[in-house]
């Protein structure tokens, strides 16, 4: 980036070497010169009264994302490839269709963001398939270690604080898929009572954890 | 039903995340100004309300945001040797800043190649989940032009200084422009990323007649919204085991009672026999 505007609170040299660029005299007598008085002399080019950034308008190249490749909870039995999903028709999460793979959410953070919460999903079962590895997700209890491998091969080490059930229509997304604040580690499944009309469970089943 | 939840932090689960930040927002008081560059070979100053708030900016640049109280702004651009904005090159422009609302201030020519200033009002409103905005800026002394993506027209007719706005699936597309009811590029293609969440404006700048039109680049982001929910349970089956194991435990007990009961009958029996 180019920062091209000049602050007041300058170097008092680099005010007395634009002065003199401009032919003024009487600037050289005193190094201490203060921008104030500067700024109300008759001539001289003036200074920007703010510090603006500029840049160039051409495009930064985008981050690029390091997804999670596996999660694995030694206490509760779980190890479960992760890949890549994004959003389904209706706007809703997408998710492998296998009860034994588990979904990245691809728009949010991953385990080496910033800022963020890296929101990682599968389903609990699904027709024709056995029952899959996050319906274990209930059984986890405060502190228990739960470790995200990622793309680059970094294991990123987590610890339980909660897990929670809601009913869907009141699942936080907001907060769960922030992408500001610490880098919390969200894994969501389903739970409680199945409607077998609809062919939907009545909650979502959430663990959160910290990293540890 | 087993809840075996972690013990007492139910409750605090969403208390811990705080609020939730609105997608974007300004300021109910403030505005956010960018200002960007499109004359071509001419470097400014920028003044605002008489104070030189850009030295020296260069055509293809982009300043900002400055974040500024709501109201009215008189923006001149002068020569980069001027010492005050008496003599403008271009303006005094009068510009309406509105409190929670994000501008480009864009010094470009028009279609005739004059000078001038157009303020435009960035969509900084939420976007779909797995959506980017694309917005397009004709600021080019050019006649109106079609916007191609992957060689098809998405953006018909755009004359100097209208826009056009898309939301598309994020992604990367190949953009071009080219005279309105044609499609050979008289800019481009060039790829654009449309990212998740973030509003990319991309400007048309420059001069058909000098040969020197050019695209510039803005974004925004932070428009993101999160999915509207995770369904992630079809099959029925947990529920199913769930059930049955409860009736398990419901008819373990019920022999467990019963035993019990029959226990204390024999007990009882054999006492009263003696």
């Amino acid at each position: 980036m180019i920062r091209k505007a000049i602050a007041t609170g300058l170097a008092p040299l680099a005010i007395v070497l634009a002065l003199t660029g401009c032919g003024q005299e009487s600037v050289t007598e005193s190094p201490t010169v203060t921008p104030a008085p500067v700024r109300t002399s008759a001539a001289p080019a003036p200074t920007a009264s703010v510090d603006v950034p500029v840049a160039a308008a051409t495009p930064s190249p985008p981050r690029r994302a390091v997804p999670p490749t596996s999660v694995s909870i030694a206490s509760i039995g779980v190890d479960v490839p992760v890949v890549d999903v994004g959003v389904e028709e209706g706007g809703f999460m997408e998710l492998p269709e296998d009860p034994a793979i588990a979904g990245w959410y691809r728009w949010g953070s991953d385990p080496t963001s910033e800022t963020g919460n890296t929101v990682i999903s599968a389903h609990v079962d699904a027709p024709g398939y056995p029952i899959g590895p996050f319906s274990r997700l209930r059984d986890l209890g405060a502190g228990e270690r739960i470790e995200v491998a990622d793309a680059d091969g970094v294991v990123h080490p987590y610890v339980l604080e909660s897990v929670t059930y809601y009913p869907k229509a009141e699942l936080p997304v907001n907060e769960l898929f922030s992408r500001e604040g610490e880098g919390t580690l969200v894994l969501i499944t389903c739970g409680g009572a199945f409607d077998s009309a609809t062919g939907r469970y009545q909650d979502n089943v959430v663990a959160i954890a910290a990293p540890a | 039903m087993r809840k075996t939840l972690a013990a007492g932090i139910t409750a605090g689960a969403i208390a811990a995340f705080g609020l939730a930040a609105p997608a974007y927002a300004i300021s109910d008081t403030t505005a956010d100004l960018s200002v960007l560059h499109g004359i071509p070979d001419t470097p400014v100053d920028v003044y605002v309300n008489g104070e030189l708030t850009l030295d020296d900016f260069q055509p293809g640049d982009l300043a900002g945001p400055l974040d500024l109280a709501a109201g009215d702004y008189e923006v001149a651009l002068t020569a980069t040797d001027a010492a005050d904005a008496s003599d403008p090159i271009l303006g005094p422009v009068s510009v309406t800043l509105e409190a929670n609302t994000s501008y480009t201030a864009v010094a470009h020519l028009t279609e005739g190649g004059e000078p001038t200033v157009t303020p435009y009002v960035n969509d900084i409103s939420e976007t779909a989940p797995g959506e980017g905005r694309l917005t397009v800026r004709h600021d080019a002394a050019a006649p109106a032009v079609d916007v191609l993506a992957g060689g098809t027209p998405v953006i018909e007719n755009l004359a100097n200084p209208e826009e056009a706005t898309l939301d598309l699936a994020a992604g990367t597309i190949e953009a071009s422009v080219a005279a309105t009811g044609t499609t050979d590029p008289v800019i481009g293609p060039a790829d654009v990323a449309v990212e998740e969440g973030v509003l990319t404006i991309v400007y048309a700048w420059g001069s058909l007649e000098d040969d020197n039109l050019d695209l510039a680049v803005q974004t925004i982001d932070g428009l993101h919204s999160a999915p509207d929910g995770v369904p992630s349970g079809s099959g029925g089956q947990l529920a199913e085991r769930d059930a049955m194991m409860q009736t398990l435990l419901i008819v373990g007990a019920f022999g467990v009672a019963a035993a019990i009961a029959t226990s204390a009958v024999v007990v009882s029996r054999k006492r009263a026999e003696r």
